[in-house]
């Protein structure tokens, strides 16, 4: 099955998902991706409140008999390690390796930043809501000082204001042998 | 010797007196103005002194068209604050500026003639669009460089006579620049000020506020300023480490990092603008790459990175300034972990200046085997 588009069909891999034994599944030898352990957290939290939502994309290799991960390590991770699963579902690419290692950058880069600004609307929001800050830092995967700053609309200026003015100085000539 | 002596004033009470001094002893006053805090809070004092005296002051902008688009909004919101006080200076011109990002945009040419549909946004009606000095006694620092920042600086001041330039250079900021310009009294016993060309004076009238005095002002008067520093906030980034400038020279591409989270439509407007600028978003804080502090590891030493940079060089012509300053330094890990850094970030200009010395490592270790 494939959806018209106006730069040609476009090949729906995503509706080919299979459960395989996660023994069968290894990871490559070249992604450069580095997921740092508070982000860890929340792909664990992800799926367990999400579920298993993005199958992870493989190619098969015929010499190792597995099947190479080209995207999707971290969350074969934490099934694997995190929550012991024994199966996991992909999808099998027919890839050669230069596209296996583009394909791989492609899915890590190709993805958007939060804007500051309306990350700090979206906390509010959910603080309107009446959630607590700890929860909102489980769930977003923050620490709750990112929370704490990210729902200060007032902005910095006032976390100053209590200061006092500080004395002022003079630069002046001293004789030393004075 | 000079010292510092503390008086029975608060700060905000002697920068008062100071600007009150000012507006006594010149006819001609000009704030420099970036967008930044240090800045506004200086423009503020001075536009209200200026307000009660009835005044007209000129607030200046040199606009590096390559800036934060708050940083635009600050500048707006700062001339309108007491408009009839002020005579705005927002210098729109052509001229060069670093490029840290790419070899092959070495340099850019902000608000450059023809390049008008790329440009980060549409000149002021107001702003000044020609280069509002006699060209034919232009003076610039460096032939190769030609026309940047510093020069048109220069040109702008040299332009004009009897005037006083106020600066929100605070001492406790730059503590290096702070030293240099109040060695000697530039006026009459006043030490915060420095002499220029023509009678003109660049004046330093918050130069013993600290960073919490600016912030404390900025929320007593209710003062807007740029909401950079609300983003840096809430990201936890260190406050100090803000800049408003241009964002791709040598000191402040490390900002491409986050701008796609402050300002996305700023960033593909600079995408679109020059070239290199992905190239600072992924590695503006990488310790290898444009940070130039760990060596790559198909490198031995800093000496063979060095000479690698330096062939593979891409402008011939920036090549050979490079070779020439070289020829000059010492041959060691140190000064050659520093030539690295401005071959990999494009610093023809040296702006970031080699600190030509011995290596501080070696010389330990030296120290040590007489030693024993």
């Amino acid at each position: 099955m494939t959806i018209k588009t106006k730069k040609g069909e476009i090949k729906l891999p995503c509706l080919n998902v299979q459960i395989v034994d996660i023994n069968m599944v290894q990871a490559n030898n070249y992604n450069p991706n580095a997921v740092a352990s508070n982000n860890m957290a929340l792909l664990e939290e992800s799926i367990l409140s999400n579920g298993f939502c993005f199958a992870v994309v493989t190619v098969w290799d015929p010499e190792s008999e597995k099947y190479i991960i080209v995207d999707g390590f971290h969350r074969y991770l934490i099934f694997k390690e995190y929550l012991q699963a024994e199966e996991l579902p992909i999808i099998v690419l027919e890839h050669d390796i230069t596209q296996r290692m583009a394909a791989t950058v492609q899915f890590n880069r190709a993805r958007g930043v939060h804007q500051v600004e309306l990350m700090g609307d979206l906390v509010q929001a959910l603080v309107e809501q009446g959630v607590p800050d700890e929860e909102i830092a489980e769930k977003l995967g923050m620490e709750t000082e990112e929370v704490f700053r990210l729902k200060q609309i007032t902005g910095i200026a006032e976390l100053f204001k209590n200061q006092l003015y500080s004395k002022s100085w003079v630069m002046q000539e001293v004789d030393e042998n004075a | 010797m000079l010292k510092q002596a503390y008086i029975n004033k608060n700060v905000l009470e002697s920068a008062k007196d100071r600007i009150a001094y000012i507006f006594d002893e010149f006819e001609n006053i000009i704030v420099s103005i970036s967008g930044g805090k240090d800045s506004t809070v200086l423009a503020y004092l001075a536009l209200s002194e200026a307000h009660r005296r009835g005044r007209r002051i000129g607030i200046f902008f040199l606009d590096e068209e390559v800036v934060y688009d708050s940083t635009i909004k600050q500048i707006e919101y700062i001339m309108n604050l007491y408009p009839e006080n002020a005579i705005p200076l927002w210098l729109q011109i052509e001229f060069n500026l670093t490029n840290a990002t790419s070899f092959s945009d070495a340099y850019l040419r902000c608000w450059e003639a023809g390049k008008h549909k790329i440009w980060m946004r549409s000149k002021v009606s107001y702003g000044i669009q020609h280069r509002p000095w006699d060209t034919g006694k232009e003076t610039i620092r460096n032939k190769d460089i030609g026309l940047d920042f510093y020069a048109v600086l220069d040109n702008f001041q040299n332009s004009r006579e009897n005037t006083a330039f106020l600066i929100g250079l605070r001492a406790t900021e730059s503590p290096n620049r702070w030293r240099a310009v109040s060695k000697n009294p530039g006026y009459k016993d006043v030490y915060w000020c420095t002499k220029l060309k023509h009678g003109n004076l660049n004046m330093y009238p918050l130069y013993d506020w600290n960073f919490h005095d600016i912030w404390k002002y900025i929320y007593d008067e209710k003062l807007k300023y740029s909401k950079i520093y609300d983003y840096m906030y809430k990201k936890g980034m260190g406050l100090q480490e803000i800049r408003v400038s241009s964002l791709i020279h040598e000191k402040s591409f490390k900002a491409l990092v986050e701008l796609p989270e402050f300002e996305p439509k700023t960033y593909d407007r600079l995408l679109k603008r020059v070239k290199g600028i992905s190239i600072g978003n992924l590695y503006g804080k990488d310790r290898t790459m444009l940070k130039v502090q760990k060596l790559p590891k198909n490198y031995n030493t800093w000496m063979e990175y060095r000479d690698f940079l330096l062939a593979t060089y891409p402008d011939e012509e920036k090549k050979q300034i490079f070779i020439k300053r070289f020829n000059r330094h010492l041959n060691n890990a140190y000064v050659a972990r520093q030539q690295c850094r401005q071959l990999v970030l494009n610093d023809y200009e040296n702006n970031l200046p080699v600190d030509n010395k011995p290596d501080p490592r070696e010389e330990a270790i030296k120290k040590w085997r007489e030693l024993l």
